[in-house]
């Protein structure tokens, strides 16, 4: 049975906007699963949905089921599922800025706070000398180790994280890659996992999603989407080589739903 | 000499008021507007637990737990409701629950002065400072309460695990609960500290020369010391408590007394020109209010 499955999911904004229509995703125990997509696509509005919203965000899932663990988490409060194992990385404001790197880890309400802090410092042992530093002054791949930490700090068994490599260096990225696949390894988390870039999604992810306009276009093993024309043309920069004009776009955009 | 230690215990008295205002703003941008009538319920807590109960000790405690209680429970049944949903609203709810506590004092207590000092049986005997000066006993004891509840405060927020979940609530409601804080637990803790320091201060100044109705409006006095300070920092209080203790005793002293009442609201006035974040606030602050 999948840890997480996210049933016909539809949220909306403000009472008006409706940001995710019908979404499914499964996410089996132990894997690695991506989410792809464009800017506005829905996939940061999907991974709050299974974390929760507070009153302030004003958003609601209207349809659908969210279930983990076999329970329903439909608009349960964040700190609620964190506490069933949930971790979300924000893609924005995922530090606390004018806390220092030791504080950010020593505020998560942990079960084994020693055995954890050690995991993380062993798991991304630039942040064990970084302590004292306010988190607001991080560089970007310091700032996601340390989100990617204080996450880990709950003891989660599902981790998840909104734009892992956005802003960073390849080398940063290849870094943080490499941790998430520990994590996995040792650790034994289930990881869900938001990127753009496709490359760095599938090199890491055993499945993937395609999402659009808060749809999914597009689902598979991370070898076929690899593999699949559309991805490689749209998400990995193709190979078909010259531009594509207006036409094929909508070609693509009417085959895609067969795929979905 | 004398003017020194009048402008250290009024000082003292709206530094530790204003405490309260700053944890509850700090932790949920909400201006507790029903700080005064909470302070003054607290000091009313220990007329009731004086005539109620024989050891003096015993009273004064249990009125301290019920405060703190006090403040927790009105986070749970009224704010409660409010976390994470319009500051505004949040706001206008706290002018309401003054409006019920004062109804309420009225009504038990009526308007007519108390002395629980009396009720417990204590002194109050004047201590002779070196240059000639006077303090009353329950006078230097707020002010050693004031430097035990700042440096109390200050280490729990600095160092406990709760005190860094309410700095982390208050930067980032969203971030905080994503990463499993409950900002119920939180917020109904910051009411609670907040309503009992501010009791403790209620307490002492009714100790020390009784209470009616009107001790609102040292909480309200309170209020400008606390937004001085910058509304959100711990050491802004207490500096703007100092700050506004010492222009009333001063205004006192050399202009008129019948100003002292507006004095605290014109230093706030003057502050909102110069510095409007205050003397310790953040600038940023500001902008998000
Ligand atoms: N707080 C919000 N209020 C209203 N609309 C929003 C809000 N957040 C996101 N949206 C809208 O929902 C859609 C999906 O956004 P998002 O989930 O952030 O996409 P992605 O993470 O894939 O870039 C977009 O059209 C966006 O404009
Ligand atoms: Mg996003």
């Amino acid at each position: 049975m999948a840890l997480l499955a996210v049933e016909n999911l539809e949220v909306v904004y403000s009472r008006a906007i409706t940001a995710v229509h019908g979404v499914s995703l499964s996410v089996p125990q132990g894997a690695i699963v991506a989410v792809l997509g464009t800017n506005g696509a829905g996939k940061s509005t999907t991974l709050r949905a299974i974390s929760g919203f507070l009153g302030l965000d004003d958003a609601r899932v209207t349809e659908g089921r969210i279930r983990f663990d076999g329970q329903d988490i439909a608009n349960l409060p964040p700190h609620r599922t964190a506490a069933m194992g949930i971790a979300l990385v924000p893609e924005r404001e995922k530090v606390f800025p004018n806390l220092t790197v030791a504080e950010n880890l020593a505020a998560v309400p942990s079960p084994r706070p020693r055995a954890l802090m050690d995991t993380v410092h062993d798991l991304f042992p630039r942040l064990a000398g970084l302590g004292r530093r306010t988190a607001g002054l991080l560089s970007g791949g310091e700032r996601q180790m340390l989100a990617i930490a204080a996450g880990l700090m709950g003891a989660p068994r599902l981790l998840m994280v909104d734009e892992l490599s956005l802003g960073l260096s390849p080398i940063a990225t290849a870094e943080l890659a490499d941790s998430l696949r520990r994590i996995r390894r040792e650790l034994g988390l289930t990881i869900l996992l938001v990127e753009q870039s496709a490359a760095v999604a599938l090199s890491i992810a055993d499945h993937g999603y395609v999402l659009e306009n808060g749809r999914v276009v597009l689902e598979g093993s991370a070898e076929r989407l690899r593999g699949h024309p559309d991805v490689q043309e749209f998400y990995l920069g193709g190979s078909a080589g010259g531009r594509r004009s207006y036409r094929d776009v909508k070609q693509y955009r009417r085959s895609r739903r067969w795929y979905g | 000499m004398q003017f020194v230690v009048n402008v250290a215990v009024l000082g003292a008295i709206y530094a530790l008021i204003a405490c309260g205002y700053v944890l509850v703003y700090r932790v949920s941008r909400v201006l507790n507007l029903a700080h005064g009538e909470l302070m003054m319920l607290g000091a009313y807590l220990l007329v009731a637990t004086a005539s109620g109960i024989g050891s003096p000790w015993a009273a004064l405690g249990f009125a301290v737990a019920l405060s703190l209680a006090v403040g927790v429970l009105v986070y749970l049944f009224l704010m409660r409701r409010m976390t994470g949903e319009m500051v505004l609203a949040a706001v206008l709810s706290t002018v309401a629950l003054g409006i019920m506590i004062r109804g309420v004092v009225l009504l038990v207590w009526t308007a007519s002065p108390q002395y629980p000092r009396a009720a417990l049986g204590w002194d109050n005997p004047s201590l002779a400072l070196p240059g000639g000066a006077n303090i009353s006993f329950f006078s230097a004891l707020l002010i050693g309460v004031t430097a035990v509840v700042y440096a109390g405060l200050f280490v729990f927020l600095r160092h406990s695990r709760w005190g860094m979940r309410m700095r982390a609530a208050g930067q980032n409601p969203l971030l905080a609960a994503q990463r499993g804080i409950n900002l119920h637990a939180v917020f109904a803790l910051a009411w609670g500290l907040a309503t009992f320091t501010g009791a403790m201060a209620g307490m002492l100044i009714a100790l020390d020369s009784g209470l009616d109705a009107t001790m609102v409006m040292i909480g309200l006095k309170a209020f400008p010391a606390a937004l001085v300070g910058g509304l959100d920092s711990l050491v802004g209080a207490l500096a703007g408590g100092l700050l506004v203790a010492l222009v009333e005793v001063g205004v006192i002293r050399f202009v008129d007394p019948l100003l002292a009442d507006v004095v605290p609201f014109l230093v706030l006035v003057a502050m909102l020109v110069i510095r409007p974040w205050g003397l310790f606030g953040t600038r940023e602050e500001l902008d998000r209010v």
